[in-house]
This record gives structure tokens, sequence and C-alpha cells, in this order.
């Protein structure tokens, strides 16, 4: 095949170059049917293609009737057309027979491109006379349109050694006349790894074909087919005088754009002046996104932010959207403008996944400038659920340091545990998580947390050694502050209908202190099992100490309904202890997924010590009261709340929900008596504006 | 397995070549007795006339009425083979000038099988069909030879080999025709290989054999009967129109086609007809269900048995009456001897069985007969 297909190729070449020196040599007397008269020397450019071969014909038989004729159609055809000069010389030699009424048929079935019918009525006069024949013009024109039609229609369907063969086969197509079957043949050897040889056509297009509209559109054809280079080496033959010259100025340009797109994104290649300049040029003449934004970060790679954010802007403006919103984003960061970054780059953030990226990039770096900064509560609330549905560990991270540095450090504990279940290997996020625990002097955790860290973080085993006093800032101390709302995912809260005083009962949720108990147990299977109890899934097969242990792992890592599937096995394997603790866990689980009821059954599924039952009953009775009031099911909530009190005293917080659910059923008095008993605990705000509603409605209904 | 003594003398040949095929069936110098039929000149002038106006174009194109009005490579073929039998050579010439310049454009030598004049480009499926090749390559090289043209013979030599060359396939130790040069093969579907009994032109084989005698024409021509007669062994007896050969087991209805005897399989009784192969036991079946137990012509579920669709046009009906003629001498029906052309594809059959009958089994359509 390789040597077939290489013959194919000298023999094209070798042809093509024979069809076009035929044209354009000193002789020319004698071009292939239906080439223009006038390729050599290339002048008249707008030159139509005219078929002469009828004309030819005739002029050839001294009919000079129908050589009138058909010069009169072709001048009304073609204003500018004039007949070759040679029609004599070639009616001279003629002897002039009588002409044959079905030749001046064929050619008009011919002229109108009906070639099946000139060949069927070819057929039908031989089979009627054996000895006639069809003039050898005519036979000629034939197989050039039928070759034609075949290898365009095998390059319309990719028949790429179709198209070859049939060049080869019928040369005299490879003329000026169909600079299409050029471009045809010339893709079929692209398409075929023959770049070279594509090259090759083009060149021999360019060196001899007139038609500057079709010399430009050949470069461009090589733009789409050849490496740059090659493009860049076709340059040379741009006629820059004549009558005619060309203007290969916009293939220029298209390359210099394509040295600064690739420059772009490389900072360490530079464009030249002259390259950027023809790209500023495209930019003025155009309307569209393409160039601006190849500029844009040209200039962002190539430290020029603040010209970037003007070029983004511009793209922006003409619809250059998600990638222009991106470059703009990551433009006002490098300006450090990190609040409008911020504001910018969330409005752009579900546009596409790069945009998201970029909007928790930029609030990660919001998050953790030193000193922390003071943020507006609406741009930190904004930032939590993102990160949260994004599971973007560094985003946890860095909330984790702003409540720290902002000294709320049970927050800033669970944002640390969180990053740490979404990217355990994280050393920042496990340092943040040895900080704060040992602030809040919770020692099982924090132990929990050097042990699996000690022998990879240097920083962490110095603050179990006493070397680094825990209660030291991450960055430099910042004045204490307001406190802003940036709980954690999990435990979720209700959203409290009209009161935003209620949405701070649960910062600190009565679930985080029953699952104080279970931390250690989990902190423990953690540094037991490492990172394996997120690699195997199926529980199946473990013994009952085992199949616990995983689960505790798997609740430490905060995959709660894995962890169910190993508590089940635990409460089918295990021991009288072993079940007991299963159970629990499992209730815990459920809790954590606000599973109530299912946490409620598991709960049952293995005696409980007494303290635990308590422990276990408060806080899915907690849970059911807050999905209850986050529902607006207010008499729910408050049966909820009566059955907890019967366990445990009802702290203020939930007090609080107690007061809210009877304002919010109209029992405008027992709300005012349980706001009212919140207060006597000490001032509290909540209690106060929960008492001022009260007012506010009765007064309104007295009045 | 015994033959029956063959009632017809002229088929001796072709039966004495099928009792060694079938005695022997390893046999590799087996050669092609079947003397296929002569064609030209064996439709009337008025029968393809009525035909030409219908389905032929003025640019060569065979229209598929029924079909959203596209062309294909078999119709392409079907027309060369009835401009060829009505010795009309200008429209041979022209279905041809078409045919070649349209779809003969495939890399590989063989045509591409779908053109649709309301799409851009034109053809919409690259592939090929291996039928319409060889209804094509079958017609030119009769046509070659009766006009003695040889741009007929040497186109037809082209695709001869290219068919050889790219369409046979195996399956285990068979030698099978594929329907399409991609898309059939074992690598190429879970249940592949699968094939289309009625892609077995059996009349063309012993002409490629002369064009292309490098390629196995005559074991593709007997493998092909064996797998009929596999085929034909269940419950129904009848042929799915694509069978599954996957991994040697009997044939069964390849996956994703309906598991029915349809339209492309109710041409295979006219094939074996037409190449002279009257004397398989399977045609004597099919002939007893289309004819005595009067279920005639249809679309028939293999597993079954239930009858889908009937089909009534006159160029379904033909063909029972064709196989009443062949195996018996039932004179064909006064009412199905005036050609009354419909949609493309039954006025093709319809025609294709005339002329077979015109000219080996005059007797059935003569006026003499009652």
């Amino acid at each position: 095949m390789r040597l077939v297909g290489s013959a194919i190729t000298t023999a094209i070449l070798i042809l093509g170059f024979a069809a076009i020196a035929q044209q354009t040599g000193p002789g020319g007397s004698q071009p292939p049917a239906g080439s223009p008269q006038s390729e050599a020397p290339p002048a008249n450019g707008s030159q139509p293609q005219v078929d002469e071969s009828a004309l030819r014909y005739f002029a050839s038989q001294g009919d000079t009737r129908r050589v009138n004729a058909e010069i009169a159609r072709l001048r009304a055809l073609y204003p500018n057309w004039n007949p070759p000069s040679d029609l004599s010389q070639l009616s001279a030699g003629a002897a002039a027979p009588p002409p044959d009424p079905i030749i001046e048929r064929l050619w008009n079935l011919y002229r109108e491109d009906r070639i099946a019918e000139v060949r069927a009525a070819i057929a039908e006069r031989q089979a009627s006379d054996a000895n006639w024949k069809p003039p050898e013009e005519l036979v000629t024109a034939l197989e050039t349109v039928e070759a034609r039609r075949r290898l365009v229609n095998a390059s319309d369907s990719g028949q790429w050694q179709t198209v070859l063969s049939v060049a080869t086969e019928s040369p005299g197509l490879l003329t000026c006349t169909n600079v299409d079957v050029l471009w045809r043949v010339a893709e079929a050897f692209a398409r075929t790894d023959q770049p070279t040889r594509t090259r090759d056509v083009y060149t021999y297009l360019l060196m001899n074909c007139a038609n500057p509209a079709e010399r430009l559109a050949t470069l461009q054809k090589a733009l789409t087919l050849l490496p740059e280079q090659q493009v860049t080496d076709l340059l040379q033959f741009e006629r820059k005088t004549g009558e005619t010259p060309d203007d290969f100025g916009s293939i220029r340009d298209e390359l210099a754009r394509r040295r600064v797109e690739r420059a772009s994104l490389d900072s360490k290649t530079t464009a030249s002046a002259e390259d950027l300049a023809a790209v500023e040029r495209l930019i003025r003449n155009t309307n569209e996104a393409g160039p601006v934004l190849i500029l844009g970060w040209y200039n962002y790679h190539h430290g020029n932010p603040a010209r970037a954010l003007e070029l983004f802007k511009t793209a922006l403006d003409r619809n250059g959207a998600a990638k222009a919103a991106e470059g703009y984003a990551m433009s006002l960061r490098a300006l450090e403008r990190l609040n409008d970054a911020e504001a910018f780059a969330y409005e752009w953030r579900e546009r596409a996944p790069e945009n998201m990226k970029i909007y928790l990039d930029i609030a990660t770096a919001l998050l953790s400038q030193d000193p922390a900064p003071r943020l507006d509560s609406q741009v930190v609330a904004r930032i939590v659920p993102v990160v949260t549905t994004q599971r973007f560990s560094d985003g946890a991270q860095a909330l984790g340091w702003y409540s720290y540095n902002t000294q709320q450090i049970r927050t800033a504990r669970d944002w640390f545990r969180t990053a740490l279940g979404w990217k355990p290997e994280s050393e920042p996020s496990a340092y943040g998580l040895a900080l704060s625990t040992q602030r809040l002097n919770e020692r099982a955790a924090f132990n929990a947390v050097v042990a699996q860290w000690r022998g990879r973080s240097e920083r962490i085993a110095d603050l179990a050694d006493g070397t680094n006093p825990g209660s030291r800032r991450q960055s430099a101390p910042a004045q204490p502050r307001a406190e802003v709302d940036v709980a954690p995912p999990a435990p979720s809260r209700p959203a409290a209908p009209r009161q935003m005083t209620v949405e701070r009962v649960e910062i600190e949720q009565p679930l985080v202190r029953t699952e104080t108990a279970a931390r250690q147990r989990q902190s423990e299977a953690r540094s037991v099992l490492g990172r394996s109890c997120a690699m195997t899934a199926n529980p199946a097969g473990l013994s009952g100490d085992a199949a616990l242990t995983r689960a505790w792992c798997l609740m430490e890592i905060n995959r709660p309904l894995e962890a169910v599937a190993a508590f089940d096995r635990a409460i089918s394997t295990g021991s009288g202890r072993a079940r007991e603790e299963a159970a629990y866990g499992k209730s815990l689980a459920y809790l954590r997924k606000n599973l109530t009821s299912e946490a409620a059954i598991a709960a049952a599924e293995a005696p409980q010590t007494r303290s635990r039952q308590v422990e276990l009953g408060a806080s899915i009775l907690t849970q059911r009261a807050l999905a209850a009031y986050r529902d607006k099911r207010y008499v729910e909530t408050l049966l909820a709340l009566s059955e907890r009190a019967r366990l445990v005293p009802e702290q203020n917080d939930l007090l609080l929900i107690r007061g809210w659910s009877y304002f919010n059923l109209g029992r405008y008095k027992d709300a005012e008596q349980v706001f009212r008993a919140v207060q006597r605990t000490g001032h509290s705000e909540e209690a106060s504006i929960g008492l001022n509603a009260v007012l506010e409605v009765t007064d309104q209904v007295s009045q | 397995m015994t033959r029956r003594v063959p009632r017809l003398a002229p088929l001796l040949p072709w039966l004495l070549a099928m009792f060694s095929l079938v005695m022997a069936p390893m046999a590799s110098s087996q050669s092609l007795s079947v003397q296929p039929p002569k064609i030209a000149g064996t439709v009337s002038s008025e029968d393809w006339e009525a035909y030409r106006s219908r389905f032929v174009e003025d640019s060569g194109r065979v229209v598929d009425t029924a079909n959203g009005n596209i062309s294909h490579s078999e119709g392409q073929g079907y027309g060369l083979l009835l401009a060829l039998a009505a010795s009309d050579r200008r429209s041979f010439e022209q279905i041809w000038s078409f045919t070649f310049t349209e779809l003969l454009i495939r890399d590989d030598g063989l045509a591409v099988w779908k053109w649709d004049p309301g799409a851009k480009p034109r053809v919409t499926d690259r592939n090929n069909a291996t039928d319409g090749d060889l209804l094509i390559a079958y017609a030119l090289a009769k046509a070659g030879e009766v006009w003695q043209e040889p741009r007929y013979t040497t186109a037809a030599q082209k695709l001869a080999k290219a068919i050889g060359k790219n369409t046979f396939g195996r399956s285990n130790r068979s030698l099978i025709l594929l329907p399409g040069a991609h898309g059939f093969g074992a690598g190429d579907r879970p249940d592949g290989p699968v094939v289309n009994l009625s892609y077995w032109v059996f009349e063309a084989f012993p002409v490629m054999a002369a064009l292309a005698p490098e390629y196995e024409w005559n074991r593709i021509w007997r493998d092909g009967v064996m797998l009929l007669q596999q085929a034909t062994s269940g419950r129904v007896r009848l042929p799915a129109d694509w069978l599954s050969l996957q991994s040697g087991l009997q044939p069964k209805p390849a996956d994703g086609f309906p598991p029915e005897f349809g339209y492309n399989s109710l041409r295979i009784p006219l094939y074996l007809l037409r190449a002279g192969m009257t004397d398989l036991e399977w045609l004597r079946a099919l002939k007893q269900r289309w004819s005595a137990e009067n279920e005639g012509v249809a679309v028939v579920n293999v597993v079954t048995g239930q009858i889908r669709e009937r089909l009534m046009d006159q160029g379904y009906a033909i063909l029972p009456a064709a196989l009443a003629c062949v195996l018996e001498g039932t004179p064909v029906p006064a009412a199905l001897r005036t050609f009354e052309p419909s949609l493309y594809y039954p006025s093709t059959l319809y025609l294709l069985a005339k002329s077979l009958l015109g000219e080996k089994y005059p007797q059935c359509v003569s006026s003499a007969a009652p």
C-alpha cells in the first residue's frame, strides 16, 4: 500500500506539474479543454471559468453559424469574456463536413450538465450505428466532468485514496480552472499524512493561478491543514504588484494571533511587538471576544493584571461569557482586590466548572489573608454553603483559620475536622485541628490528632511536647470582633422563619455535645486504622470488634451512612458490650444525617446504659424538635420538646425555640412566659427580640 | 441424504453438481456448473418502459419510491440488470453514469450504498451493501459481454476484485459474504459475524469467478447453500433476514433486527430459481407454505411462526406463482401476467421473476397456457 501510495503521489505531482506547465508555457496553443485562455501571464484575476470546449469543437468543424451562436451565448453569460484568438486557426484547417445534428444536441446537454443523458444519447446512437464515434473533444470533456464529480463526491465522503487515484487518472483536472479540485487534492494529501505534498499543491497553485480571491482562500485552507511554519513559507508567493495584487494581511494576522495565543498561557514566552500590535488591530477591527481574551490572558500571564482587567472587561462586553469572567476574577485577585474579586466571582460561579474553581480559590484567599480581615457577615455566609456543597477542603480549612482567628474556636475545630474529612492528608488542617482542640482542652481529640500526625508534622509534635503553646494564634493577634456565624455543614441548622436569632441557637448544637463522648472512640479508631477505613467499603466478614472500630473510624471521617453498615455488622456479630456500643454508634450516625426515626430504632437494638439512653433520647428529641421547627410544624416541635424535657432540663436555646413555636401558633401568652423565663437567667438579646415581637403583635391585636 | 431423480433434464448439470456437493461438502475443486440466465432480451420494452418512466430519473438515478425517494447501490444494480434484460443500452448507460460518478467512490473500490437527494453531502452512509455491489458487477459483466463494451467489463472486474477482497469473511470453516465491509464481522459486534442470506445473488457467482478467479466464489456459493439449509431447518423453516453466526452455533436471528423472514429474505427463492438451483428441498417446503396452505407471501416471525404482514402486491404474488411454475409446471395466473407497477421494490421483483419465466419457462406464461 505504501508503495502504491507514493507512486500515486509522484504521478500526481508530475502530472500536476505537467498540466500547469502546459497552461503557463510559452506555446499555450493547446490548453486542456475548459481551461481559460488568460492563464499566462496571470493577469486578469477576475476572469471567470469559461467552458470553451463546445466553441472549440464548432470551430474545428468549421461551423461558423454555431461558433457565432456559442460566442454570443458565452458573452451573454460572461460580459468580460473574449473569444480565444486561435479559433480561426482551428477552423482554417478544418475540412468543414456537413454538421451532424446530434452533435449540437449532445453539446447542449453537456452545457446543461446533463452528463448521464449525453452518455445515454451516445450509447443509443452507437447501438444503431456501430461505426459512429462521438467527437473526441466531447469524450474528453465528459471524462473530465465525470472525474471531477467522482473526485468531489469522494472528497465529500472522506474517501481520500479515491480522490488521489482519480486525480492521477485525470491530470487534466489539475488546472487553475479547477482550483476547487486542487484544494481537494491538497486536502487528500493532508488526510493521508502527506503534508509535504499538500504544501506542494498549494505552492503550484500560488505560483500559477491568478484569481486573488482563490489565492487568499488557498492560504486560508493551508492554515487549517498545514503547520504554521509551512503556511509562513507560502506567504512568499504573495504578489505585491500587478493589476490585482494579493493581500495576505489577514493570514499574517491569523499567524500572529496564534503566536500570541500560545504565548498568552506561558509567562516564559514573549510575543513580538508586531504580533501584539496585530492582535490589537484585530480587537479594533472586529466585535469578537476571541482576540480580546487572548490579549487579556497574555497581559495576565506577563505581569500586567491592570491591563488584563480592562481587556477582560471588554471581552465581557463582547459576550466573552464564562472565560472572560474567569479572567476578570483572576485579574482582580492578582490586583489584590480580593473583596471585589469575591463578589464578582460569586455571581459567575455556576457558569462553568472553571468559574466555580476560581470562586473557591478567591474565597479561600479572602479568608486566609494575614492579618485576618474584617469580613462582612453576608460574605462569609455565602461562602459557607458553596464550600460545603463543593466539598472544597482548602476552603473548609480557610474557614477554620478564619474562625480560629476570630476567636470561634469550636467552629474552627469543626471546620478543620471537615477539611480533614474531605482531604485526609492535609497537614495544615490537622495542625488547625490540633491547635483548636488544645485550646478547647479536648485532651482525647488532641491526643488523637497528635498520635496520627506526630511522625509526619514537626509542628504538631511540638504542640504536644509543649514547645509551641497552642494558645498562640496562627497569625498576628487580631482584635476581638463581633462573631460571625461560620458554622460548618454538620450539624445542619434549621432555617428559622422571620427571626434571625434562632440561627444562633444551632451554632452550638446539642448533638455536638452528645457526640463528644463518641469522639474519643472515633479518634482512637481512626488512629488505629488510619486512612484504611475510607478505602474499603464492605464490612461483611469483619469480627464484631473490628467492625466496631471500622464504624467509629468512618464516623471520624464523617461518613455516617457507611458507618451504619459497619455498626450493623457489629450488632449482628459482636459481644453484648460491642452490640450496645454499636447500637449507640448507629443512633449517632443516623442523628448526623438527621434521620431521627432511624436513630430511635437503632437505639432500641441493644440494651443501653441509663445514661446513654438519656443522652440518645435527648439528642433524638432535640433533632426532631429542630426538624419540626424548620418545617414550621410547631405543634410537633412542642411535643418533642416536652418529651425531651422529661429526660433532661431544657436549656435556653431550646427554650427560645419553644417560645417562637408558641409565638407562631398564636399562643402569645405562653410565648411571653417562655421569653421572660429565659431573660430571668441573664440578659438575652434573643429573648428580648421575642418579647418585643409578642408585644408588637398583641398591641396590634388590642388596637 | 438421498436426492430425488431429477425431473427436468436441462437442470441435470446443476443437480449433479449439487449431488456431489452434498456428498462431499469439503471438495474444493467444485466447479460452478450452473447455467446463469441469459438476461438480455427477456423483459419486454413495454414492461421496461413502465418501470423506467416511474423509477429511473434522467440522471440515471433509480429511485426507491417507498423509502423517501432515496437511491441505493441495490437499486442501481437492479436498474442496470433490468435495462440489460430490456436490451435498453441507452438507459443502461444512463444508470451506469450515475452509479459510477455518485456511488463508486469508496477507497476500497466498492460502492457507497445510500444516497439521499435531500441530504448534503448526498451520500448519507458511506458503507457498502454487498448485494448492491454484486448486482452492479454482475450487470456490468453481462452487458460488457452482450454489447462488447470493454468499459463495462473493466469496471465489472474492478468491482468483483474489490468484493472478493473486502467482503469475504469466515465463520468457523465456512466462507461467508459479509453484508458490508464494516460493522458485521466477528470483531465488529458481539453476535458477529452477521449475514443476510438474500445477499447471495447465486447467479452472479460464476460470473464473478470468471472476473476475479483469485477469490473463492465457489466456496461462497457452496457455503451459502449450507447456511441456508441450516437456517431453514427449524420448526418454522424460514430464515430470518439477519442471522448471527456467532462462534459456530446454529444460525440465529441477529441482535437488533426483528427475528423475521421479511422483505429481504423473500428474494432468496427468486435468486435460487434464477440461478437454476431448483432442486433444493426447502423450495418445496416454501411452495407448500405459500401456495398449498394459502398463506401467500408474508412477513413471518421465524421463532413463533406468526404472520406480521401479508404482502399482496403483484411483485410479491408472482413469487409463489413462479415457484409453482418451476416446480410443478403450473401456469402463472392471468392476473399476474400484465405488469402493473406500484412501488420500486415489488415492481423490481416482478420484472426479475417475469424475466426468468420468459427465458426459461415460457410455457407457464405463453398465451396458449390456460
